[in-house]
């Protein structure tokens, strides 16, 4: 092992004395490497696999790629009566006892007749010489087969002993650190304290560090980390940017999300979920709540706003639609949700058909869909505000006393016709105000569920009445739950769930790491990636149930690692071995979210607003953001409102706040666990021009001007305030360079420096000076557009 | 060992380190670039380099534009036969009237051109271009309302979820410009004002990369977002800060080494690029006058029609592939005749100027272009009908589109509907060929544009589509 660390070692303990030198090194070191037989580059782009061929890590992904369209388990669309997806019909061609069958699908495989050969020429992707060889490998060395890894209860691995010259602070970084070992990096040293202290600000809060916090923790040290850690998972600021996420999953928003896309008042739920990570309410009563809070013994108020989360999608009111075609897109939105939230399963595949990939069957689909059938509610929304059915919220909520907090018996639906004398057929329910949440309640007589031909409403298929059902064949039967929406979240918590825990804790790992150990954290079925460490994986799922489904102490965990403390800093062979951070040699290193860019700006400009809870903010939008190409009208709020944090910012999904859409945002159309990290100019554009930004910008410069003199203290506050550190020389002699440029020219032309200081609606510093000012504005406009200000590093 | 490091990059001047420092950099930009301008997929040499689509959004009536329909006049004001139009295939909005009476058309056809193609008299000026267009009568949809009918057309589905035709086609033709985007959309609003609303959707990038969504040209203000430095701020202090900056993010990136800061210098350097040609591309002071002229008075004013075709065709010039134009307004279910009319008059000129416009700069011949809505309209009328008015409802079964320019056969109708113009009666244009047929001739074969999402590969043209063989030159 030893001798093959060498080279990359030296590499980075001396330094970058001689790039050239090192990269020849490296380069010599793995071509000794391939020469040995381990197809390395291939191997680092495959997950980083190492070793011999694996059959659920390397092979199974390649079958359900390249065969399983026609040998899969879709029934009506299997060709030659061959499949390849379940362990037992595989094992009759592929293993040793297959005989003739085994021979037929080796010549097959191998054949070079385009006749012939599988995959057949005219499918859309070639299998390469490597992937074929990988899985020839497999059935010549006995096709050993297994059940899809995520479909197996995780059972808690053995920490691995590892060399004790490593920084161990606990089982993560064990874990880690045995991965580490076959890929020729080793961990790095810990950020240094700043770095660190606004990294777990930011990871924890969504913001940086107030002033004086900084200071006092500053002053304590690397070993107040704990201390620091404990205090930001108290802070009421927590729960807040945990939602974001859930929002995003949850497919949150503030309107109905078609057509003339209708208001609705949903804000409730928000607050319900801000409280719940808070309180650190459990993650299976968090599933719970939200699945079937309304149908627990004694259920309350709280647990009724919880089941908020299957009313999130969206609802049509376009005139001149079909109910009951309607209706059947929200029942499938809420299966394909919990699917992809709860289970990591795309389950919306098998509506149409017989799962391609997975185990899911049409059937199965359905008998989800039935738990969700049954809610007493009307296809089609009435035109602004709640449908049915809704419940009305207390004035003090979220925080009720005793006697609020109980069950609310929901208005049946009301249904009225608009214009019936032109014709109009269209019925439309109640609307539910201002003061109500759309929840789940079921109807007393259940609607009676059927296989939807193709998926669609008007293609049942009367002979297949379908009960509410947990798919068949991901096993775990209980058969005594109760046949409903309780039934499936006691399921989906129950600690034989294969699913639930390993793709919550990957979610969280993901939000802390910028990447899950399963990459797909939307997908752990055949067609997913394979964890990258799935000992890991599977002993933080099992931890986090035994623990009692603890997020905070999960997330405690993560961020107390030795391997989230590494510094960040991307050394010659991380670049070269692993550019993606996959093996977690090094911190963390990303762009920051859209809302806490955005944040992170109102704060460094003492502009943040911080009032939790409540009805939506309007923000300052681009003129005419909604007039322009739809029919209502943006009306931006003014005072505190406009510097709430960006989690309360008013979504309407089909135009939604295009700064928040610039960064990555998810758009909230449906449910979305993992989003993208791009790096455009119209990021540059946003954060150079956009009021926002721009106003914060000068408020910060306008607390250094007040708060000091002379231009040096002045700068080293700005960046302070953004950066959590203080400029070099260089750094000050650069940005001294910005503010000579920006004054000569406001000095030049005093119009200018009012022009500059009037953007945005806050009050502007008066006075002597203000020329000044603006060239400080300039100043702090550059700070809160360096790479550093805009990354989590 | 870190300070060590940081002293030699600073000062080592024109050492190694500055030196492999300057080439990576440019490197890093140029694969910056890259990765907002993928290596194009195209599968074959293709008839279009770029697509202009003049989407008219509401559903313009068929038979009042295109489908001419002479025999309806001797059927006005009878019931239309239910085998004819069945009930459940109906809107609600229209689902409960008493009676679904024929409305023929008011309006009077002309023939034009060497097919004596026929066209509505309320589109004199696209009649004199009727030789260079396709027009395709036969075309169906399955969604009887806007929000799916209109995600249908340009994403290919009716729920929504999916990229967008245009993220298709810029994940599959890559940039051609470095300082615009290489999808753009625009809208305009008919003077009879109204309309049905668009969505971000429309021209979203679905689960593509979302550098492939296209960008909203803004119809008031500065049209792209943000483009304008703040109030007070000068281009060359804007050019001093960026100096600044780009000095803090190589300082930076020499201690971190995290490529992505070499990205970002180099996104921030094209921004300010594209905040010198933005200004450019929407000053029209430069065009010749007969050219504006051809467009009529609209214009010179932002927002409008007019001002969106001619700023099509300026986009398209700069390397623009996709230029989607949405126009409001064709949703007439009540007083249709005057509704139609003032449409007509907002679109039909700047229409036929573009088409002249791009044939005299030679971009027609590789240049497609699109025209039509999102469905057609009932041939019962809807409310109140008398010898002057009437309106009509949605009506998926067939409507005309037409197209124009790059690898089409100009002067061709396609497919028939029946005497009604409720149904397709002779060769029917499902959505999804419409899509692999204008793939086609960009070079895509649409069963092999595709990308991998959930676990599936997914493609414009879901599971079906024929590329229309009959359209092309």
């Amino acid at each position: 092992m030893t001798f093959f660390h060498r080279p990359l070692i030296g590499f980075l303990e001396r330094g970058f004395r001689s790039q050239v030198d090192d990269l020849f090194r490296a380069l010599r070191f793995m071509l000794a490497r391939w020469m040995h037989g381990l197809v390395f580059f291939w191997g680092l782009s495959q997950g980083l696999a190492a070793g011999p061929v694996h059959f659920t890590r390397d092979v199974r992904p390649l079958l359900s790629d390249f065969c399983f369209e026609c040998h899969g388990p879709d029934d009506r669309t299997r060709k030659a009566e061959l499949r390849l997806d379940s362990e037992t019909a595989l094992k009759k061609v592929a293993s040793p006892e297959a005989g003739r069958r085994r021979s037929i699908l080796l010549e097959r495989l191998l054949s070079d007749d385009p006749e012939e050969q599988m995959p057949p020429a005219s499918f859309r992707r070639k299998l390469s010489d490597e992937q074929r060889n990988q899985i020839v490998e497999w059935i010549e060395s006995g096709a050993e087969v297994s059940r899809h890894w995520a479909f197996d209860p995780p059972e808690r691995p053995e920490v691995p002993a590892v060399e004790t010259r490593f920084v161990v602070r606990n089982e993560i970084d064990a874990f880690v650190l045995d991965r580490l070992g076959e890929s020729g990096l080793e961990p790095s040293p810990e950020a240094d304290w700043e770095t660190l202290m606004r990294r777990v600000s930011l990871d924890l809060l969504g913001l940086p560090m107030e002033a004086e916090t900084w200071r006092r923790f500053k002053q304590l040290g690397p070993s107040s980390y704990a201390q620091l850690v404990d205090r930001l998972l108290d802070d009421p600021r927590f729960g807040e940017h945990q939602a974001y996420s859930w929002l995003e999953a949850s497919r949150y928003a503030d309107t109905d999300g078609y057509q003339n896309d209708r208001y609705r008042y949903q804000s409730a739920w928000r607050d319900w979920v801000i409280k719940a990570f808070n309180d650190n309410l459990p993650y299976d009563q968090f599933l719970i709540d939200q699945i079937a809070g309304d149908l627990l013994p004694g259920a309350t108020l709280t647990q009724q706003i919880a089941t908020g989360f299957s009313r999130n999608h969206r609802i049509n009111s376009e005139d001149g639609s079909i109910p009951a075609e309607w209706h059947v897109e929200n029942v499938a939105d809420r299966v394909d949700t919990v699917g992809t939230v709860f289970m990591g399963l795309t389950l919306g595949c098998a509506r149409c058909h017989d799962h391609k990939y997975d185990p899911i069957s049409q059937r199965d689909y359905f008998a989800l869909f039935a738990y969700f059938n049954s809610i007493a509610e009307w296809g089609v929304g009435p035109n602004n505000g709640n449908s049915p059915p809704f419940v009305r919220v207390p004035a003090s909520w979220p925080e009720l006393s005793p006697e609020e907090n109980h069950f609310s018996e929901p208005d049946p639906v009301k249904l009225t016709r608009a214009r019936k004398e032109a014709g109009n057929g269209l019925r439309r329910p109640q609307a539910g105000g201002t003061n109500t949440v759309m929840v789940l309640h079921e109807l007393a007589t259940p609607r009676e569920t059927y296989l939807l031909q193709r998926g669609q409403y008007d293609l049942p298929d009367k002979g297949q009445r379908i009960e509410p059902d947990t798919p068949v064949s991901l096993g775990l039967r209980l058969n005594d739950l109760p046949k409903n929406r309780l039934g499936l979240a006691q399921w989906l918590t129950h600690p034989e769930n294969p699913l639930t825990s390993r793709v919550a804790v990957n979610r969280f790992w993901q939000q802390i790491f910028g990447i899950g150990l399963v990459k797909t954290s939307e997908n752990f079925g055949a067609q997913g990636e394979y964890p990258v460490n799935p000992a890991l994986l599977d002993w933080l799922a099992v931890r986090f149930v035994e623990s009692g489904w603890n997020v905070k102490g999960l997330l405690r965990h993560l961020v107390m690692s030795a391997t989230y403390r590494q510094r960040s800093i991307m050394t010659a062979p991380h670049r070269l071995l692993d550019p993606e951070n996959r093996l977690l040699a090094r911190g963390a290193r990303y762009r920051l979210p859209a809302p806490v860019l955005r944040d992170q700006a109102l704060a460094v400009g003492g502009l943040l607003v911080d009032q939790r809870y409540g009805r939506s903010a309007k923000p300052y939008m681009p003129p005419k953001i909604w007039k322009a190409f739809s029919n209502n009208v943006y009306q931006r709020d003014t005072g505190a409102n406009l510097y709430r944090r960006s989690l309360y910012t008013y979504w309407r999904r089909t135009i939604p706040p295009p700064t928040m859409v610039n960064f990555n945002a998810a758009n909230r159309e449906v449910c979305s666990v993992r989003l993208e990290r791009t790096n455009t100019p119209l990021q540059a554009l946003t954060l150079m021009n956009n009021v926002t930004f721009v106003e914060a910008a000068r408020a910060l410069a306008a607390n250094a001007f007040l708060a000091h003199a002379d231009l040096e203290s002045q700068l080293r506050l700005m960046v302070s305030r953004c950066l959590g550190r203080f400029p070099d020389d260089a750094e000050l002699a650069i940005l001294k360079q910005v503010y000579g440029a920006a004054l000569m020219e406001f000095d030049d032309e005093p119009s200018r420096v009012e022009a500059l200081l009037r953007v945005g609606d806050s009050a502007s510093v008066g006075g002597e000076g203000r020329a000044k000012l603006a060239a400080l504005t300039m100043v702090a406009t550059t700070v809160m557009n360096m790479d550093e200000f805009i990354s989590k590093q | 060992m870190e300070s060590n490091r940081r002293h030699f990059f600073e000062s080592s001047g024109l050492g190694l380190g500055a030196m492999a420092f300057a080439s990576l950099l440019k490197s890093e930009a140029a694969s910056a670039q890259a990765s907002t301008s993928p290596r194009p997929l195209a599968h074959y040499a293709p008839k279009a380099k770029r697509l202009i689509y003049l989407f008219q959004s509401g559903g313009p009536p068929q038979m009042d534009l295109f489908d001419y329909k002479p025999g309806l006049q001797g059927l006005a004001g009878q019931e239309v036969p239910k085998s004819i139009y069945p009930d459940e295939r109906k809107t609600t909005m229209t689902s409960a009237q008493t009676a679904f009476p024929v409305v023929p058309s008011q309006f009077k056809f002309k023939r034009h051109g060497q097919s004596g193609m026929p066209i509505t008299e309320i589109m004199p000026w696209l009649g004199s271009c009727s030789d260079e267009i396709c027009l395709i009568k036969s075309l169906r949809t399955t969604a009887i309302n806007h929000d799916p009918a209109i995600t249908s057309m340009l994403t290919g589905a009716a729920i929504p979820g999916r990229p967008s035709m245009g993220a298709w086609l810029s994940y599959g033709l890559g940039a051609e410009s470095a300082n615009l985007p290489t999808f753009v959309a625009m809208s305009s609003r008919g003077t009879g004002g109204g309309g049905q609303p668009l969505y971000d959707r429309l021209w979203g990038s679905g689960f593509l990369p979302s550098v492939h969504q296209g960008v909203k040209f803004r119809n008031n203000g500065a049209p792209v977002l943000d483009i304008y430095d703040p109030n007070g701020v000068t281009t060359s202090m804007r050019r001093s800060m960026l100096d600044g900056l780009s000095s803090l993010n190589k300082k930076h990136f020499l201690r971190y080494g995290d490529p992505e800061i070499q990205t970002r210098i180099a996104q921030y350097e094209l921004a300010f690029r594209m905040q010198t040609s933005v200004p450019e591309l929407v000053d029209f002071q430069r065009e010749r006058a007969s050219v504006l002229d051809s467009y009529g008075p609209d214009v010179h004013k932002q927002g409008t029609y007019a001002h969106n075709c001619l700023m099509a065709r300026r986009l398209v010039e700069r390397g623009v592939r996709f230029v989607q134009l949405f126009h409001q307004g064709w949703d007439t279910h009540g007083d249709l005749p005057k509704r139609l009319r003032r449409q007509c008059q907002d679109t039909d000129r700047p229409t036929a100027a573009l088409l002249k416009d791009l044939k005299s700069l030679g971009l027609l011949d590789d240049t497609l272009v699109v025209w039509g809505g999102e469905f057609g309209r009932t041939v019962y009328g809807q409310g109140k009908i008398t010898s002057e008015t009437y309106g009509r409802d949605h009506h998926p079964s067939c409507f005309s589109v037409w197209l124009a320019g790059g690898g089409i056969r100009g002067g061709l109708v396609y497919g028939k509907t029946d005497d009604y113009s409720v149904n397709v009666a002779e060769n029917p244009v499902e959505i999804h060929d419409l899509h692999a047929t204008l793939l086609h001739l960009l070079g895509f074969d649409h069963e092999k544009l595709i990308y991998p999402f959930q676990g599936r590969d997914f493609r414009l043209t879901d599971v079906s589509g024929t590329v229309k063989h009959d359209w092309l030159t």
